[in-house]
C-alpha cells in the first residue's frame, strides 16, 4: 500500500475512533456541563465550565444508592454462586472418567443456548411460585443459572489447560488428590476465575428484561431499571441522567480495562475453534 | 485459550511441602476426603448442584413455556391456581391478529437490519485495523472497547440524549452542517425513525465484538498468501476477495449467525427508548411478549409468543449448524 493511501486509511481510522468514543465523552461532558449550559442552542461541543453538581444530585435523587447497592448484590450474588457451581461442575468434566460423563457435557453446551429472553413468563411463573417475586433472591436465582452454564463450560476449559502431570506429581510427592487440587490447580486457575466472574457479573450488571418484570416495588429495582425510569420521570435533567449513567459505567469500564487482553483473546479462542 | 497456557507453568510453582500433606492426611476432614474421592459418586456429586440447577432452572421453564401456551392463563387463573386447557385458542387468536403478523414482520426486518450493519461495519472496522499507522489502531482499538463495556441502558441512556428533539448534539450538528431540516426534528415521531435509531444503537454497541474477532482472524491469515497476490499482480479488491475474504468467511458465518441469535431477541433497548412506541410502531415480539404477559396479564397468550421465538430460533440454530457442518466437509 502506497504512503498517501496508508495516511487515508489512518485519518478513516480516527474517524471511526471518534465515532465509537464519542458517545462516553458526550455523557462525561454533559454530566460535568453547569446546568445552564444543558439546554442552550450554541453548539458546544467542548464544555466551558465543569461542575459536579449533576453528580451530587443524580447520587442524591430518590432512590439511586439503593438501587446500586441492589445491583452490586444481586450481581455479585450471582457470580459466586456460578463460580463454586461453575468449578464443581468443571472439574470432573475436565479431570474425571465416569459413566454419562458425555451426557453431562452436552447438557451444560445446550444449556448455554437457552433462550432466557423468551422464557419471561415460565420463569416469572415459577419466581412467584417460590415467593419471590419483588425479592432480591428471586433475581439472583434467575442471574445464577443464566451465568452457570457458560461458566462451568469455560472453567472446564481452563482446568483442562493445566496439565494434569502438575497434580501428579504433587501426589507423588505425598499430596492427596485434594490437597494437589487446592494447591496447585486452584492457584493456577486464577485467571480464569477473573475472567469468567467478569463476564458473569457484566451480564447482571446490564440485565433490564428481568429486573423490570420482576421488581414490582422501587425500592428494590436494580440500577437499569432505575435509569430507565429517570429518563421518563425527569425527562429534562440530561445532566442528571449523564451522572448517573457515567457512575453505572465506572465498574464495568474498570473491570474490561482490566481484563481485556482476556476477553478479546477468549472471544476469538472460542471463535476460531467454531 | 492462551492465559491458560501462560500461566500453566509458572516458575514459582513447585509442588507443596511434605510436611502440610502430613497434617493433611491426619485429620479426620482429610481422610473423608480421601474417601469420598475414591468412590464412584464423586463425579455425580460434584455435578448435582450445577444439574440441578440447569435443570430446574432452565429445563422446566422450556417444558413450562409450552405447556402454558395451550392454557388460558389470565389473572383470574393465576390467582384461582386453576389450571385450564385451552387447546391452540392462543395460537389461533395470535396468528390471526394482523397486528401480530405486523410485529413479526417487523422483528425480521430489524434483525436483518441490526445484523447487516453489525457485520458489514465490523468487517471494515477489522480491515481498517490492519491497515491504520501503529498508533491509530491502539486508539481505535481503546475506543472500540469503551464502546464495547460501556452498560446496555447507559448507552440507551446517551443515544436517547444524543438524539433529543430540541437540545441534543446530532439535530444541533446536523443544522450545523446545512441540514436546517433538522432543527428540532424529532426522532421519535414515527416507527420506523424510532427503530433507526435502534438498529444505530445497537450496531454501535455489536461491532466491537465483531471487529475484533474478525482482526484476529485477519492477523491469522498467513502474509505469503498476499505476497504471492502481489506477485501475481492483483488488485487491492481482488486480494481482498481471494485471499483475505476466503480465510475470513468461516468468521463471518459465526459473527453473522451468533448477531442473528442476539439481534433477534433484544428487548432492553426497544423497551427503554419508547416502549415499543410510538403507537406500537416500534414493538417487536420481545416487548408483544412482556407487553402481552406481564403488563396485560395474558400469560397463557404470551406464552404462545415466546413458543413461536423459541421456533424461530431453533430453526436458526439448526440451519447455523447445517451450514458450519457443511463448511468443515468442504475444508
Amino acid at each position: 500500500m502506497g504512503r498517501t493511501k496508508k495516511r487515508l486509511v489512518s485519518v478513516v481510522g480516527l474517524l471511526v475512533a471518534v465515532l465509537f468514543a464519542f458517545p462516553i465523552y458526550w455523557m462525561v461532558t454533559t454530566a460535568l456541563k453547569p446546568a445552564n449550559q444543558l439546554l442552550s442552542d450554541s453548539y458546544d461541543l467542548v464544555p466551558l465550565g465543569v461542575t459536579f453538581q449533576h453528580f451530587v444530585d443524580g447520587v442524591s435523587k430518590q432512590g439511586f444508592l439503593n438501587s446500586l447497592q441492589n445491583s452490586l448484590i444481586v450481581a455479585l450474588a450471582a457470580v459466586a454462586f456460578a463460580l463454586v457451581a461453575g468449578l464443581l461442575a468443571a472439574v470432573p468434566l475436565a479431570r474425571l472418567r465416569f459413566r454419562g460423563r458425555k451426557g453431562f457435557l452436552l447438557l451444560v453446551l445446550v444449556a448455554q443456548m437457552a433462550p432466557f429472553e423468551a422464557l419471561l413468563i415460565p420463569m416469572f411463573l415459577m419466581i412467584r411460585s417460590f415467593d419471590l417475586l419483588n425479592a432480591l433472591p428471586g433475581l439472583i436465582l434467575v442471574y445464577f443459572a443464566a451465568a452457570l452454564p457458560f461458566t462451568a463450560w469455560t472453567l472446564r476449559g481452563f482446568v483442562k489447560g493445566i496439565p494434569v502431570d502438575l497434580e501428579e506429581a504433587a501426589m507423588v510427592d505425598g499430596c492427596g488428590r485434594w490437597a494437589a487440587f487446592r494447591r496447585v490447580t486452584l492457584p493456577l486457575l486464577g485467571p480464569g476465575l477473573v475472567a469468567t466472574s467478569v463476564f458473569s457479573f457484566v451480564t447482571a450488571w446490564n440485565e433490564f428484561l428481568y429486573a423490570l418484570t420482576f421488581m414490582q416495588d422501587p425500592g428494590n429495582v436494580t440500577l437499569p431499571v432505575w435509569l430507565s425510569s429517570f429518563v421518563s420521570v425527569f425527562g429534562t435533567d440530561w445532566g442528571g441522567a449523564m451522572a448517573a449513567s457515567t457512575v453505572f459505567t465506572v465498574p464495568v469500564l474498570v473491570f474490561f480495562l482490566f481484563v481485556q487482553r482476556n476477553l478479546v483473546s477468549g472471544a476469538t479462542a472460542g471463535a476460531v475453534k467454531g | 485459550m492462551s492465559v491458560t497456557t501462560k500461566a500453566a507453568v509458572p516458575a514459582g510453582t513447585t509442588p507443596p511441602a511434605p510436611r502440610s500433606t502430613v497434617s493433611d492426611g491426619g485429620s479426620g476432614i482429610g481422610r473423608l476426603v480421601r474417601r469420598l474421592f475414591s468412590q464412584r459418586t464423586l463425579p455425580y456429586l460434584l455435578l448435582l448442584p450445577a444439574t440441578a440447577t440447569i435443570l430446574v432452572m432452565l429445563g422446566w421453564p422450556v417444558l413450562s413455556v409450552v405447556l402454558t401456551s395451550f392454557q388460558k392463563l389470565d389473572l383470574g387463573e393465576l390467582v384461582s391456581g386453576r389450571v385450564v386447557w385451552n387447546g391452540l385458542a392462543n395460537y389461533q387468536s395470535i396468528l390471526t391478529d394482523s397486528a401480530f403478523w405486523q410485529d413479526a414482520l417487523r422483528t425480521v426486518l430489524f434483525t436483518a437490519a441490526c445484523v447487516v450493519c453489525t457485520v458489514g461495519g465490523g468487517l471494515v472496522v477489522a480491515l481498517l485495523m490492519k491497515h491504520v499507522h501503529g498508533w491509530v489502531r491502539v486508539v481505535l482499538q481503546l475506543a472500540l472497547v469503551l464502546a464495547w463495556a460501556m452498560p446496555i441502558l447507559a448507552a440507551t441512556t446517551v443515544f436517547q440524549w444524543m438524539f433529543d428533539q430540541n437540545y441534543g448534539i446530532l439535530n444541533k450538528t446536523l443544522v450545523e452542517l446545512g441540514f436546517t431540516g433538522f432543527h428540532h426534528y424529532s426522532w421519535f415521531q414515527t416507527g420506523l425513525s424510532t427503530m433507526t435509531v435502534i438498529v444505530i444503537l445497537i450496531t454501535w454497541q455489536g461491532i466491537p465484538f465483531v471487529a475484533f474477532t474478525l482482526y484476529a482472524g485477519v492477523l491469522g491469515v498467513p502474509t505469503d498468501l498476499y505476497e504471492a497476490a502481489g506477485l501475481d499482480g492483483a488488485s487491492s479488491w481482488q486480494t481482498f476477495r481471494s485471499v483475505t475474504w476466503t480465510a475470513l468467511r468461516p468468521l463471518v458465518n459465526v459473527v453473522t449467525f451468533l448477531s442473528l441469535l442476539w439481534d433477534f431477541k433484544v428487548f432492553t433497548q426497544v423497551w427503554a427508548i419508547r416502549q415499543g412506541g410510538p403507537d406500537g410502531g416500534s414493538q417487536t415480539l420481545p416487548t408483544l411478549q412482556y407487553l402481552k404477559g406481564i403488563a396485560t396479564s395474558h400469560f397463557g397468550a404470551a406464552a404462545a409468543v415466546s413458543v413461536i421465538m423459541i421456533l424461530a430460533l431453533v430453526v436458526l440454530t439448526a440451519q447455523n449448524l447445517r451450514l458450519m457442518l457443511r463448511t468443515e466437509e468442504v475444508d
